[in-house]
């Protein structure tokens, strides 16, 4: 059984009158065990890959290779599925026609999918929200899986879909299953992939080389056999007369959890966050209370991290008012710190879509200001990545000049890597 | 739901949505079908895309193929799979929900109408992930106490699940009811960190009506004050419980007795503090006496420090007197409530601890004329209102809506931390009657009826 352990940052001194109160709850686990092995449900994973005609012969080639390397870093007796998708969605193994659209990984069946996948050939149109509709369909037809992830590699944007349409696709699959999106070359959009990533609890990369997508299969199937925690939820208590402001994971990528709670009752939200291996989390948590006298304590929120009904871990968030201003004026390091990287995604993000847009000013001043908080707050690959798109004059003042002639996939690169986080910690 | 669909493979949907023109994926064009499968061949069906309405599970949702070359048919054939038998048989199809024309399964778009049918199943799967019996950490514990500020539950985290108000600790808030007629409460206040406050009661089981109220008030600026208040407050009430006289003897032995017996326990009390304290402590331990014995309708009373006696009622004095430099100053000639919000307000002149150079406290008796209330309490209460009507109006306030004497006390606690808390707040309450007593004197009124003669009230130094 997998050990849930929870920690709480947060300076819980109020000035009098003051109402919100941050807090950073890490939140970690260890013993998780591998997926579908733990006795608590079986895994099921769907390799879903590109073949629209723009995957051409190479990335087409590298593809398959990268999938078959998928195939064999699925543990023996998962459920799975392999999908082809162009401007269709194809159930490319198991090869039955109805029923159940999953079968059990063993030697066979992987040798079976292995040469399923062998016959894939580029062509065709794009349309992902039938690729993700066709896999949630394969997901259901095995009765309970406990848990379900899936792997999407694509090359190039929607065309064959409207954005609607697509939309709706992700809506219908949001706490269905989990999609790690990679996207290989330049011609595909970041924000189209990252709201599909986003939505459904996965992770966004540019493989710009086809060379690399064996690895980058590899490491993010062995990642998901690794989380023996199919679902967990982040549950958030609040005291009767506060409010929520914002629930964010910031680390190790910055997620808004705000809008995807779900009552537990009427004073919990359960925010879903996905299955779980060996790994910490952070969590910023802002609430706002009804202000109390001075010398008043009282507890903020109660941070749990719950598998099904069962709590297993609670951090407590807490706040005491104190006319001392040495203590109410601090600000606690780690909330200021994420504080910061959480501005930083977003004005990296804003920066490159002003870019793109041919804003060239606004994009200036934002991606100056990420190059600002990226190095005040020691992320150095984000400072890295903003070199290869802004020459920074001066990072103390944000002061950067936008790069002529800047490579589409650096560009994309500090993009997809925006979200990521640095811990203030360890 | 379902309709019965012949497999019309030959069928050809225009496709209306999607304009890429899309030869299939299939390395054989010449083969494309798999047994009782349908033509695939998106060729000639630029997007034949065939889907569901959502929100109508199919039990047998029919998957488009990709790879339907021979090869992938004969090593089907090969290894006959447990989906097998389902090969042959095309699953039930439901009409379009738009314009009710039936849909081929493995269509995305109806026909007819062009609308949207992709195959969803759309009922959510229940929360079947938790396959354990679980067991709630919040799991609501009869034992504990409700709430203070909600009357809520209060969590094994110590703070109210509905509210959030943190509980306060057993040292932080107690009561106590000894007898139906005795009762107080012991608060940490709102400003201050620590109860430093101590309260012990005791009361005699069965009808008699005597009892024993001691409250010791741990100086701040002290270490453990915390500790010693609450040791110096539970030896003297032991001492004055185990020492009250029994039988009929005649009323200037028992205030004899009950005189010594004050001050022994207020000695005893000053060597519990002691006990409390290391020898060498730079800061020690210290902490006012008020101590009260209610024996009959005579109540002997005893106090080192600022904590008071008063009874209130019937008629309202404060039988003790303050060891402070407030008092000293009153004494001088300035007024009470100069002297009692000055800056040295709450400076005691008189402690027990290990610095005290007198700890023989302040002692007298009083007899009770009418019915009333034995108040022996906290700075944190008086500081609030400290002339006597001013208290009794309060302590009346409190006893309005009826109650057991803890229960209002906690109102008298709660009142005065709504005035700000500013202090430590203590309330023990003894419910006073004059009763005919033999020792009193057989011919006086009874209890209820106006006593026009003062009250007993005798004071040594």
């Amino acid at each position: 059984m997998a050990l849930f352990t929870s920690a709480v940052y947060q300076n819980e001194f109020l000035p009098d009158g003051g109402t919100d109160v941050n807090a950073i709850v890490t939140i970690a686990c260890s013993g998780a065990g591998a997926a579908g092995q733990t006795g608590s449900g079986d895994a099921g994973e769907i390799i879903i890959v590109d073949t629209s005609g723009s995957m051409g012969t190479a990335n087409m080639q590298a593809a398959k290779q990268a999938a078959m390397v998928a195939l064999d870093h699925i543990l023996d007796g998962t459920y799975f599925a392999v999908v082809a998708g162009n401007h269709k969605a194809y159930l490319a193994y198991p090869m039955v026609q109805s029923g159940a659209g999953m079968v059990r990984m063993d030697a066979r069946t992987r040798a079976e999918a292995r040469r399923a996948i062998s016959f894939f050939r580029s062509d065709g149109g794009t349309a992902m929200g039938n690729w993700l509709n066709l896999a949630r369909a394969l997901f259901d037809s095995i009765g309970n899986l406990a848990q379900k992830h899936a792997i999407l590699l694509t090359d190039g944007e929607n065309h064959n879909e409207t954005p609607q349409q697509l939309d709706a696709a992700i809506r219908n699959s949001i706490g269905q299953f989990q999609v790690d999106c990679r996207g290989v070359g330049v011609d595909w959009k970041v924000p189209e992939i990252r709201s599909i990533a986003q939505a459904l609890l996965g992770t966004v990369d540019i493989i710009p080389n086809p060379s690399q997508l064996g690895q980058a299969f590899a490491e993010l199937m062995q990642k998901s056999m690794g989380r023996g925690v199919a679902r967990a939820d982040l549950r958030v208590w609040i005291p009767q007369g506060a409010q929520v402001l914002f629930v964010r994971q910031v680390s190790p990528t910055v997620e808004d959890l705000s809008t995807r709670g779900v009552p537990v009752n009427p004073l919990t939200m359960a925010y879903p966050t996905g299955s779980w291996g060996d790994e910490e989390r952070d969590y910023h948590l802002q609430v706002r209370l009804p202000a109390k006298s001075v010398g008043q304590e009282q507890l903020a929120a109660r941070v749990q991290l719950a598998v099904g009904t069962e709590v297993l871990t609670q951090g407590l968030v807490k706040a005491k008012w104190s006319s001392d201003t040495n203590l109410t004026a601090q600000i606690n390091p780690e909330v200021a710190h994420y504080t910061g990287q959480t501005e930083l995604a977003v004005a990296i993000q804003e920066g490159l879509a002003a870019k793109a847009s041919g804003d060239e000013r606004t994009a200036t001043t934002k991606l100056g200001r990420a190059a600002q908080l990226a190095v005040r707050t020691g992320n150095a690959e984000a400072t890295a990545k903003l070199r290869k798109v802004v020459d920074i004059d001066n990072a103390e003042t944000g002061t950067v000049r936008l790069k002529r002639g800047v490579d589409k996939a650096d560009e994309m690169a500090l993009d997809t890597a925006s979200t990521k986080t640095t811990r203030i910690r360890g | 739901m379902t309709n019965d669909h012949p497999d019309t493979s030959s069928r050809r949907t225009p496709g209306p949505p999607n304009p890429t023109p899309a030869p299939a994926p299939s390395l054989d064009p010449s083969s494309r079908r798999t047994p009782g499968s349908p033509d695939r061949n998106p060729t000639a069906q630029p997007d034949p895309s065939s889907r569901r309405a959502p929100g109508s599970p199919d039990p047998n949702p029919a998957w488009p193929l990709w790879a339907t070359d021979q090869r992938a048919g004969e090593l089907a054939q090969q290894q006959p799979q447990p989906d097998a038998q389902e090969f042959s048989t095309l699953a039930l199809a439901a009409p379009c929900p738009r314009c009710l024309k039936p849909v081929r399964p493995d269509e995305r778009y109806c026909e007819n109408c062009g609308w949207d049918v992709h195959p969803e199943v759309g009922a959510l799967p229940g929360p079947s992930d938790s396959s354990e019996a679980t067991v709630k950490l919040n799991r609501p514990q009869q034992s504990r106490p409700a709430c203070v500020e909600c009357g809520g539950q209060v969590d094994s985290d110590g703070y109210c699940q509905t509210c959030g108000t943190k509980a306060p600790s057993p040292r932080d808030r107690f009561e106590a009811s000894p007898a139906d007629w005795v009762g107080g409460v012991c608060d940490r206040g709102v400003v201050h960190a620590r109860n430093e406050d101590a309260m012990a009661l005791w009361a005699a089981p069965g009808d008699e009506r005597n009892a024993v109220l001691v409250v010791c008030d741990g100086v701040t600026s002290s270490q453990d004050s915390d500790v010693a208040s609450l040791a110096a407050a539970e030896r003297a009430r032991d001492v004055l419980a185990a020492s009250q006289p029994a039988g009929l003897a005649v009323t200037a032995s028992h205030d004899a007795a009950l005189d010594a017996a004050l001050v022994d326990a207020a000695a005893q009390a000053n060597a519990a503090v002691l006990a409390t304290t290391a020898a060498d402590s730079v800061n020690a331990a210290s902490c006012t006496f008020a101590a009260a014995v209610v024996h009959g309708d005579r109540v002997h009373w005893a106090s080192l420090g600022d904590s008071r006696i008063y009874v209130l009622g019937a008629e309202s004095v404060q039988l003790s007197t303050d060891d402070s430099v407030a008092e000293e100053l009153i004494r001088a000639g300035s007024s009470r409530h100069d002297a009692e919000t000055g800056p040295q307000a709450h400076a005691i002149t008189r402690w027990l601890g290990r610095d005290a150079d007198d700890i023989v406290p302040r002692t007298g008796t009083h007899q009770v004329t009418g019915d009333s209330w034995l108040v022996v309490c906290s700075d944190g209460l008086w500081n609030y209102a400290s002339e006597p009507s001013a208290l009794a109006a309060q302590v009346a306030t409190a006893a309005e809506p009826g109650g057991s004497p803890t229960q209002i006390a906690a109102r008298l606690v709660k009142w005065a931390n709504a005035q700000g808390g500013k202090d430590n707040v203590t309330v023990a309450l003894a419910r006073l009657t004059a009763t005919l007593n033999e020792a009193a004197g057989a011919d006086e009124a009874p209890a209820t009826a106006v006593q026009p003669a003062p009250p007993i009230v005798e004071e040594k130094i």
